[in-house]
Formats: C-alpha cells, structure tokens, sequence
C-alpha cells in the first residue's frame, strides 16, 4: 500500500510540470502561435524563481519572480511571432537557446558556479497536515501542485465557456474572419502568448522551488518540449493535457522507481527510454489529430510590414 | 562540418515540404553506424573502408527517419511530434550503446571502442588544424544538391510540392511520395553527417558527440534561403563560432556560455526578417 501511495505522489509531481506548460501552451497553439521556445520560458521561470528565493528568502516571492521570468521570455516570442511576423518554430527554437545561454551566464555571475546554494523552496504543504486519514500523503505535495489542479479546471472554464475562449478558439482556426468581427488579432494573439510565458513560468518555478530548492545547468532537461507533445497528443484540451501529462508521469515514475531498484537488471539508459517510447506508441495508435487549430504555425502579418 | 550537411539536409527536407527537426536524432544513429561500420570490419583496404563507413552511418540515418515518416504518410502523425520524441530516445540510445553495449575497456572518458585506422579520414591539412577531406565532401555534396534541385526531374517536381502542395497534386505530381523521399533524403544526409564526425574527428563515439548540431542546421538553412552553396558560408561561421568559444575560454576566460547567448540572439534576429525589412524600407522612405 505505502508503495503504490509513494508511486502515484511521484508520479503527480512528475507530471505537474509538463501539465502546466502543457496548459500554458494550449492557449499559445489555440490563438495560433506554434511554441517550441515552451523549454527556454521554464528555464527563465526556474532560474527567476530561484534567484527570487535567494534574493528575498521568500519561495512565494521566488514564484512571482519565476513568473515574471517566464513572462519575459513570453514577451520576446510574442514581438517575434506576433509582431514582426517571424517564424514560429525558429523564433522559439533560438529562445530556447538564448535563454539557456542567459540563464547559465547568469548563474555564474550571481552565484559563482553552474549550481545555485539552496535556497527557501515550498515542497510541502502544510495546510493538508490535518486533513484526516490522506493528511500525511496531501501534505507531501509542493501547493503548486493543487495551485495546478484548479489551473486545469479554471482553463477549462475559460477555453470553452467564455467570450474569450471563444475568440481564442476562432483565432486558431480563421485569424481573418476573427479580424472581419471587429477583434484586434494582434492583440488576441499577445495574450495568448503571454499567458503561455507565465505559466511555462510557473512551471519552471515549480521545478526550480516545488520539486528541488536549487537552479543548475540542465535542469529543465526536455520537460517543455514533452509539453509542447503533451499538448498535440491532448487533442488541445486541457483534459486531454491532463490525461497525456498523467500517462508519461507514469511511466517516467516507473522508470525512476525501476531504475533505483534495479529489479529487471536493465541499464538506467534503457529504461529512461521508456516514457518516450510509451509517447510514440500512443501518438501511433490514436486516429487522425481533429483538434488541430487551422491556423497553426500560421504567420499573420500587419499590414505595414507588407510590401 | 557536420553543420553543413544537418543544413544540407534540412534544407532537402524543406524543399519537399516537409521540416526535419530530427536531424540532430538521425545525426546520432549515423555516428553509432558509422562506427559500427569502422569497428567491425577489418583488414579492408583504406578507401573502400571510409566509403562502407559512410555507407553505413547513412543508411542507419535513414533508417531511424523511416518509422516517423511512415507514421506521418500513413497515419497522419505530427512531424515535429514525433522527431522530438525520437530524438530524445536517439539520445539515451547512444548514451546506452556508449556505456553499455560498445564499451571501449582501456579509455580515460567513456567512450566506445575506436574505430580501425583504415576508416579513419586522411587529413587534407595535418594537426593542429585537423582539416580532413570532409569538407571535399560538403563541398560536393552542395554542387550535387544544386544540380539535383535545378536541373533534374525529380529535384524540380520535389520543388514544386514544396512550393505549392494544391498546384503539384493538379499538375499530377505524387506529393506523400515526394514529401517521403525528401525526408528520407535528409535523413541520410544528417545521418553522413554524424558518420563523417566520428571518422574525422573523434575516431570513436562519446555521449556528447553532437552539442546540437542537429538544431544548428535549421537556422543556417532558412538563413540562407535554402540554398545549398550559401548553407556552406553559413556553417562555417556558425562552426567558427563554436570552437571560437571554446578558443576564448581557453586563452581570455571569457565564459563560453557567451556562445549560446550570441547564437540565440542571431536565431531571434533572423526570425524575425519581416522587421528588419521594414527597418531598411522606412529609412528609404525618409529619405
């Protein structure tokens, strides 16, 4: 019993990242802007986060810190993409890029080395300690993790109930017919841009403060573009995110569990391939993605850039 | 060198329209074929050896870009999907087969087994400068592209899908047929391009055999519009950009994470082209 409890926590805090980042970039893909720079948001956040930390010795400073971060990062994508028109997948490529860059250079002048001291981090929440019979299992989660949770009810709520929502959703597929209606598609799509940068933030700083309390090089290690899949193999709702961040939780917990035990007498190299593996199996076996926004990856110029 | 032919190849696979973003993946299997190809075979003549070799790393590239293109032309898998996930088991793949599998027992890193010295690359000009005949073979490959793209059938027909899907399945063009010969195309080429970094620079296979340079190709080749002979002048500086950090850290102790910045900031400028040809038209407007 204490092992499946143990197995399932590890498996929420594995897959909470991806389910943030995963919500922040459905409202990027929603509105039309492809975001492959998801990677390079979360490492700004978690770096931010962490200096928040160890600058106020305050993890919750440290996580408006981190969403700030990611925000900045957001708001460079958003003036490439949505401003200048430039290419999606190179603009968040090169971010990706860039912000490792800053963030380890940063690292070094700050602390003096690729690894940040501990800092103050939020890795349990005390709140549940008294909740009867679950408290000592709901008090071990980072309350990001529930902060998460009603993330994904409240995008929900959003995405398909409100005018916003739909205006995001209509964005995605006909960004002209979305200006024909008297909406600003520039405007539309910086918001949507935005929230991805906060909450790829929010991500990294859960990472950096809800999962470890430090920052080093290398960290982040692929999260965000498994939430950038996380989101096509979702179908685009937030649901589906959680379903396919829950699905590769699981097996990556499987694999850290298996990996420690060392009961199947595999190489750790092996079995890290695992989660990826289970991802292209699923990816194969669903039928055709209908929840494609159209205008995905689409460039929607203004027209003083038009010649 | 190796960033000229990921570009080479992205760009292959951006003419058919169709993005390969799982170079740096294909990349990988290249280099582990190639050295397979260097390791096991023995006592063969020189020339015939580098050539198996090369052989070998670009049919283990195409290989590995098989099952992801199947899977798009047949059951509609997202591309980028799918190459980032194969990418990342690329990755524990060699770090697997370098550990585990090919183990080199007498080595101070851990690296595989070396390759025999007969598929390693003569030097056009010898150490310190290490210029193997590598680039001879970036150099052909550019013409060869050229020639393919502008004066054969194919090369042309490949064009027309990647310029105008609606226009090329009108004109009768087989477009899943075409988008699937270029991807596999490019395949093979990032596949030559991590066989060509063990037998002409490492001689055998570490964990950290590519820093990227799968993810160095794209910028170069929408940076030089797709064409193969300017993708040449655009690797070398981004190569040089590279091993200058590395030089720099080395002699200045100016931290060689500057790279990243300065390559990230290039990348973003170079997104964002529409911008800047704004920039240029407003001063001529002024005046």
């Amino acid at each position: 019993m204490d092992d499946i409890l143990s197995l399932l926590l590890s498996v929420i805090r594995l897959c909470t990242p991806i389910f943030i980042a995963g919500l922040g970039n459905m409202f990027c893909e929603r509105v039309g802007v492809l975001n492959l720079g998801a990677e390079g948001m979360m490492i700004s956040g978690a770096f931010m986060a962490v200096l928040g930390s160890f600058l106020t010795g305050s993890a919750w400073c440290g996580v408006l810190f981190g969403l700030a971060g990611g925000m900045i990062a957001g708001a460079i994508h958003a003036l490439i993409c949505v401003e200048f028109g430039g290419l999606h997948a190179i603009s968040g490529l090169g971010l990706t890029i860039f912000c490792r860059g800053v963030a380890k250079f940063m690292c070094v002048a700050v602390f003096g080395s690729t690894y940040s001291p501990n800092v103050q981090a939020i890795q349990t929440t005390e709140l549940f300690a008294g909740v009867p019979v679950l408290g000592q299992w709901l008090k071990q989660l980072s309350p990001l993790v529930y902060l998460a949770i009603i993330l994904g009810f409240l995008a929900h709520y959003v995405i398909f109930h409100t005018t916003f929502g739909l205006r995001v959703r209509a964005l995605g597929d006909n960004p002209r017919a979305v200006e024909t209606a008297g909406i600003d598609v520039w405007k539309m799509r910086f918001i949507g841009v935005f929230i991805c940068g906060l909450l790829c933030g929010l991500a990294g700083a859960y990472m950096g403060l809800g999962q470890l309390d430090r920052y080093f090089d290398g960290m982040i290690s692929g999260k965000g573009m498994i939430a950038v899949i996380a989101v096509k193999m979702g179908n685009w709702t937030p649901i589906g995110i959680a379903g396919t961040a829950l699905l590769l939780g699981i097996f990556d917990a499987i694999q850290l569990k298996l990996q420690i035990s060392n009961t199947l007498n595999l190489s750790p190299e092996m079995l890290a391939m695992v989660p990826y593996l289970a991802g292209i199996a699923v990816l194969c076996m669903k039928k055709k993605q209908d929840g494609r926004p159209m205008a995905l990856d689409t460039i929607y110029l203004r027209n003083r850039y038009k010649f | 060198m190796p960033i000229a032919f990921c570009s080479f190849a992205v760009i292959v696979s951006m003419k058919g329209n169709a993005f390969n973003i799982g170079a740096e993946g294909q990349l990988i299997c290249g280099a582990i074929g190639a050295t397979l190809a260097g390791a096991l075979f023995r006592g063969l003549p020189a020339p015939l050896h580098i050539f198996l070799c090369i052989v070998a790393s670009a049919l283990f590239g195409m290989l590995f870009g098989l099952f992801p293109t199947m899977m798009h032309r047949f059951r509609g898998v997202d591309l980028l999907v799918i190459f980032l996930l194969m990418n990342n088991v690329a990755e524990y793949f060699l770090q697997y087969f370098v550990l585990d599998l090919f183990k080199s027992q007498n080595a101070l890193v851990p690296s595989s087994r070396a390759i025999e010295k007969t598929a390693e690359l003569p030097y056009l000009i010898g150490p310190p400068y290490r210029m193997t005949i590598a680039i001879i073979l970036v150099l052909i490959c550019a013409v060869v592209l050229t020639w393919f793209f502008n004066r054969t059938v194919a090369g042309y027909e490949m064009r027309a899908v990647g310029q105008n899907r609606q226009a090329a399945r009108y004109a009768g063009i087989p477009i899943g047929r075409y988008t699937t010969m270029a991807l596999l195309l490019s395949a093979m080429l990032a596949g030559i391009a991590g066989g060509l970094e063990v037998l002409g620079n490492y001689h055998c296979l570490y964990t950290e055999i590519s820093p990227g340079f799968g993810y160095d190709g794209i910028p170069i080749a929408l940076l030089c519009n797709a064409n193969p002979l300017l993708a040449v002048i655009g690797s070398v500086a981004f190569g040089a950009l590279r091993n200058g950090s590395l030089a720099m850290q080395a002699k200045v102790g100016i931290s060689s994470e500057i790279v990243n910045v300065i390559q990230g900031s290039l990348i973003l400028v170079i997104a964002s082209n529409y911008f800047i040809r704004y920039l240029l038209n407003w001063r001529r407007r002024a005046k």
